[in-house]
């Protein structure tokens, strides 16, 4: 995968949880949401038809502390399932921010995105390159691109692969 | 320039002569020579392709694994009974390599963020992981180290040893003057998210210090720091005292090198507040961050109570809703659910009376464990209204997502326990 996203802008706002807005918890715990289908679930307390309305690609755009409250990785899982390319935020809970690279949903931290990216405006991200284009507005906005073996574990999907190449490398102790 | 004190943990950590904050770092875990990771029943169970890999783990001499991260098999609306999962993980590991000792059974165990201080695993000056999901592993900051959760990298840290950290800045709070009786850490902490509010420390360090710090209990400590992520915090550090490092070497060979911050440390911010005015706190629901003055709450009817949980059922505590129970009984409509952090949280207070001081005035005691916190034991029923000093009060937590759940002090939970309706536990001190 390479880290570029061309998709349409979904806009939520600050203070998401990860345990209520993202995924109801109850329900996760009480084991009535599987881990497999988590996807259908993603923001089902802030707009129920979320999952169905999004398509494979787009760009979620939050405001500030993204992902707070626990360190559950089912919200990022959701996210990434139910087709979200791409997560781009004022700023996001510790937490959430290593579960996303940890699950290889790729994020990027921004200050001013919620003043340059509208709800379906049309946008082109490059992690590699750190830039991202408003294709709508016409708009472009720059960020200091991850280092080189983070942009690795998200272009390989996630910790779990990352973990299987430094295994077959050799470079961990066996 | 001087370093802050989460500055010289992961720089002795990654091996550095020192890091500094935006910048990335590679951890391995063959730098650590003892056990300082703690693993879990329910990890493995969300990760079903964990075990149908052919798999070793990096270092199993490293890795402590007990039942649950909640110390119990007794989880609400499991398909499967836990007992089966810890038995048949508990089989795994040791084939793996994991050593008999290290693999913790009921009645030696408690809640993993207890455990992590109890069995020594989190050392002052040094880190300390939990390779399950549990961001409350940064509850060891209280005892002056660097706890992290592995969560979702879990599997490929355990396969592994290696990870990565992003070195965050520090802000300074503070505390001067002198805590009133009844006022606990925990009240110290949410006056504070009350203050810098839910994202005002995001991705960023709490570092607690001033003349209430110094005086604060150990247990106190670990409250603040465990709930340091509602304020989007990475964790809360305190630099350790001479009566933590004493704790630590009664129980542990291991040698730990306690680190502190130096006197010119940079912080982005520094906050200033007098102790001495911070009255109970109570966090209101249903949001995490609504936090009153406790007379602004006083008198709000509840149905239960729980003591316990990462942020609580400290020895310290289990005391204090002793000394507030001792001689009166818990109102005749509420449900009284304590429990204690630990098996030798338990064992310590129930030699000084403690636990039949509570069972005389009514209380429902029950295994050491995470307890209510996750809707364990007596999860909240419809529309029933609850008083606790566990972590957080999101709908649907403790139990249905009717409850209304309130958080207060262990000393707050205790008072309005008595009266059926939340009270200042001052007038019972
Ligand atoms: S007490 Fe609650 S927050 Fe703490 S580890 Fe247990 S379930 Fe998690």
């Amino acid at each position: 995968m390479a880290l570029k996203f061309k998709g349409n802008v979904w806009v939520f706002g600050d203070n998401l949880d990860v345990d209520y807005e993202i995924v109801p918890f109850r329900k996760f715990d009480a084991g009535l949401i599987k881990l497999e289908d988590v996807g259908n679930w993603c923001m089902a307390n802030v707009d129920p038809d979320f999952a169905k309305k999004v398509k494979k690609g787009d760009i979620m755009v939050a405001g500030t502390n993204m992902g707070c409250g626990h360190d559950h990785f089912q919200a990022n899982l959701a996210i990434k399932q139910c087709g979200i390319a791409c997560v781009i935020a004022e700023s996001f809970d510790r937490n959430f921010f290593r579960n996303s690279i940890a699950v290889g949903l790729p994020i990027v931290e921004l200050k001013g995105i919620n003043e340059f990216a509208k709800a379906g405006n049309e946008l082109e991200v490059d992690l590699h390159a750190g830039t991202i284009n408003n294709l709508t507005t016409g708009k472009a906005l720059k960020f200091t691109p991850f280092p080189d073996f983070l942009q690795e574990i998200l272009e390989v999907g996630g910790m779990d692969p990352y973990a299987d190449k430094l295994v077959a490398a050799g470079k961990v102790k066996k | 320039m001087g370093k802050t004190i989460i500055e010289k943990i992961m720089a002795k950590a990654v091996g550095k002569s020192e890091v500094s904050p935006g910048e990335y770092v590679q951890f391995s875990a063959s730098r650590i020579d003892h056990p300082f990771i703690l693993t879990g029943t329910d990890m493995s169970e969300r990760f079903g392709k964990w075990k149908s890999q052919d798999w070793t783990l990096f270092d199993p001499s490293k890795i402590i694994f007990a039942p649950e991260h909640c110390g119990s098999y007794t989880r609400v609306g499991s398909t499967t009974t836990n007992r089966e999962n810890h038995r048949r993980n508990s089989n795994w590991l040791k084939q793996l390599g994991v050593a008999d000792e290290n693999i913790l059974e009921l009645g030696r165990i408690g809640n993993c963020h207890h455990l992590a201080v109890e069995k020594a695993l989190a050392l002052p000056g040094s880190v300390y992981f939990s390779a399950m999901t549990d961001g409350h592993a940064i509850t060891v900051g209280g005892v002056g180290c660097f706890g992290s959760c592995m969560s979702a990298s879990a599997p490929a840290f355990l396969r592994t040893g290696w990870t990565w950290f992003r070195v965050p800045e520090s802000i300074k709070f503070n505390i001067t003057g002198k805590l009133q009786d009844g006022v606990m850490g925990r009240d110290v902490y949410e006056y504070i998210l009350g203050q810098i509010g839910p994202t005002g420390a995001i991705y960023q360090v709490m570092e607690f210090t001033g003349p209430v710090m110094d005086s604060m209990s150990m247990d106190g400590r670990q409250s603040m720091c465990c709930l340091a992520m509602f304020t989007g915090a990475k964790t809360g550090i305190v630099n350790p005292s001479q009566g933590i490092i004493d704790f630590f070497k009664a129980r542990t060979k291991v040698h730990f090198e306690p680190q502190y911050s130096d006197k010119d440390a940079k912080y982005i911010k520094t906050y200033n507040y007098d102790g001495s005015k911070i009255e109970p706190q109570v966090v209101v629901p249903p949001d995490r961050h609504l936090v009153h003055n406790i007379k602004d709450v006083e008198g709000t009817p509840v149905t239960n109570a729980f003591l316990g949980s990462c942020a609580s059922g400290r020895d310290e505590d289990l005391r204090m809703a002793a000394r507030i129970l001792k001689g009166r009984k818990v109102h005749p409509k509420v449900l009284f659910n304590i429990t204690p952090g630990s098996t030798d949280s338990m064992s310590r207070v129930d030699k000084e009376g403690v636990i039949s001081t509570l069972l005389d005035a009514g209380c429902f005691i029950c295994a050491p464990g995470c307890g209510m916190c996750p809707g364990f034991y007596t999860p909240l029923a419809k529309n029933e209204v609850c008083i606790t000093s566990s972590t957080t009060n999101l709908p649907g937590r403790m139990g249905d997502e009717s409850a209304q759940v309130y958080l207060g002090s262990a000393a707050t939970v205790a008072a309005s326990a008595i009266e059926g309706k939340i009270t200042d536990p001052r007038k019972y001190l």
